[in-house]
């Protein structure tokens, strides 16, 4: 059985139409329209315990709204979620013992109290015992470096420090499922590093975890399952790896010779790849697909015609494919 | 259980953090009463209106000053400005029930403001000349009335701030608050002041039961079964205002959109 499913899920919202300015707002006082929003459109998705899902989409795709309906926050407009076979807002105590949840942009320390005090609490609304609380606490301060910044109060806190503190502050009650929004927003690279080393060992535990992030990043070597979602609906929903051996397979090569090469014999030398000049006679970009060629071939082939200073190769991200698919150029599945 | 004990516990001492505001706003606070002190002596100077005497009114208004300091400090411009940015999101997935939680946080504040009224009382009886305090039934169910004061309080704010969930902003639902509350409570003038009318509706709404129940027990203005019917509307309402404002809470989780993603 699924631990997270969802079935034709939707959500719609109301908004108000006024009309611009003082007298747009007035004129709404007396006849009210609204127009309805889909923020997200019949949605199915089922995910089975230990998955990591990377869920992305554009601004404003729907990607939250469905982590709030899926973790019972939202009530849908219509569709059903079911968390391991539990309704979340008839059955709302049990599922929040099961899920966690974190919002980057949001926290949920105490802005008066120190990070162990506002831990404290958790411990207590979740019913946890202390010793497995100081074991969990122990096991975060690994990755996380907790230790430094529990006495601080979570007003003083730096954002790392403060996304360091949430991420144990969703993660304390051992959920089996966790979905994280953004939870690297605005952090720097070595916290980054640290955070996604620290979903590493929440997913290699058996967690199921879906992941929403604008930076691919932390859907590279984390998330197997990816779904795209937009303008409301699921657009794609599969295996991460397939994806990038079939969008990604392009690679291109950056060489630098000791002096101009004609660019007619390079090209010759390289049917099936595609040679440019780039900003300086001395540098060239060699375009090729990685399962019609190898750069070992790429590299021989031109090191018979031109005495190569400096190469280096630029493999395409799961960004840039995603990027296609949001922009229309690319239609996966 | 542990866990609101644990909401209690955190509240209370984060109710610490906003000391300096407290001793800001107890100058404020401590010059409104000297003020209305001041005008009603004046006014009751040569003989009693409606009934007060000069000491009796004094009596009247510090107990009012401690009824409105109750459960007015900690809770509600938080819980609006987490409904207001979205942060109720985070509210929502714990395993605990949101009016209960917000109780707790009340009583967590309830120390600080108790501290408050002790020293404001303190002084104004020093400055004013002390006051009559009843006979023991009297005191006896004046102190049952102010502990029903607390949860009848909580739930009026309780409920105005669910508004928020409507009105998205939090300030009008304040004032409209605060409007009503002084005007029907009693607070800013006694019930026997207003139009014969008026009062009689006010004695029989929720808002008595904030200032005018406790404040006339206080004075003995009423006793026996007057007062224990007084009383017991203030609790009467608070069963309501319980029940009544789960409703309230069913119907804002509809209303839920959360702001900010």
């Amino acid at each position: 059985m699924p631990i997270v499913e969802a079935k034709a899920l939707t959500k719609v919202f109301r908004r108000p139409d006024k009309g611009p300015g003082l007298g747009g707002s007035v004129k709404h006082l007396f006849a009210r329209r609204f127009t309805d929003k889909v923020a997200v459109d019949h949605v199915d998705l089922s995910i089975e315990a230990g998955e990591a899902v990377a869920y992305v989409g554009p601004n404003g795709a729907g990607k939250s709204t469905t982590v709030k309906l899926l973790s019972g926050i939202l009530v849908p407009t219509s569709g059903e979620v079911r968390i391991d076979g539990l309704h979340p807002q008839r059955d709302r105590m049990t599922v929040a013992h099961r899920i966690g949840v974190l919002f980057g942009q949001r926290t949920q320390l105490w802005w008066d109290l120190p990070v162990a005090e506002s831990l404290a609490v958790l411990r207590d609304l979740y019913g946890i015992d202390r010793a497995t609380y100081r074991k969990r606490l122990a096991r975060f301060d690994e990755v996380l470096a907790l230790g430094e910044i529990l006495p601080v109060m979570g007003r003083k806190l730096s954002l790392g420090q403060r996304m360091r503190a949430d991420l144990a502050a969703a993660l304390l009650h051992a959920p089996r499922v966790v979905y994280l929004d953004e939870p690297t927003i605005g952090l720097d690279l070595a916290v980054k590093d640290r955070v996604r080393e620290f979903f590493r060992s929440v997913r290699d535990e058996g967690t199921t975890v879906m992941l929403t992030s604008h930076d691919l990043a932390d859907i590279e070597g984390f998330c197997r399952r990816l779904v795209i979602i937009d303008e409301g609906r699921i657009i794609f929903d599969g295996d991460l790896e397939a994806v990038k051996d079939r969008f990604a397979r392009e690679r291109i090569l950056h060489i630098e010779t000791a002096r101009p090469a004609p660019l007619e014999t390079l090209r010759a030398s390289l049917p099936g790849a595609e040679v440019t000049v780039e900003d300086t006679p001395v540098r060239y970009a060699v375009r090729f697909d990685r399962f019609a060629m190898t750069a070992g071939q790429v590299v021989t082939a031109l090191a018979g015609l031109a005495e190569l200073v400096d190469i280096r190769v630029d493999e395409p991200s799961i960004e840039d494919v995603i990027r296609r698919v949001y922009s229309g150029e690319l239609v996966l599945g | 259980m542990r866990g609101y004990r644990a909401l209690i516990r955190a509240t209370a001492r984060a109710a610490l953090a906003y000391r300096f505001n407290l001793l800001l706003g107890l100058g404020g606070v401590l010059m409104q009463l000297v003020a209305l002190l001041a005008v009603w002596r004046v006014i009751l100077a040569d003989s009693p209106v409606n009934g007060f005497t000069w000491p009796q009114m004094r009596a009247y208004l510090l107990v009012a000053f401690a009824a409105g300091t109750v459960v007015s400090i900690m809770g509600d411009f938080r819980m609006a400005f987490r409904i207001l940015d979205g942060d109720v999101a985070l509210d929502l997935v714990k395993p605990i029930d949101y009016q209960r939680a917000r109780f707790a946080e009340a009583l967590g504040g309830l120390w600080i403001e108790v501290v408050l009224i002790a020293v404001v009382v303190g002084i104004a009886m020093a400055l004013t000349g002390g006051v009559d305090v009843p006979a023991a039934p009297g005191l006896a169910l004046f102190a049952v009335s102010m502990l029903v004061l607390v949860p009848l309080k909580f739930l009026i704010v309780y409920v105005s701030t669910l508004a928020c969930f409507w009105t998205q902003n939090f300030m009008g639902v304040q004032w409209a608050r605060l409007a009503v509350v002084n005007l029907f409570s009693g607070a800013l003038i006694p019930l026997a002041y207003l139009p014969g009318w008026l009062a009689g509706a006010a004695q029989w709404s929720p808002f008595a039961g904030l200032t005018s129940t406790p404040a006339l027990i206080f004075l003995g203005r009423v006793d026996g079964r007057h007062a224990l019917v007084l009383v017991a509307v203030q609790a009467g309402w608070v069963l309501a205002l319980w029940f009544g404002a789960r409703l309230v809470w069913q119907r804002a989780l509809r209303r839920l959109t959360v702001n900010g993603g």
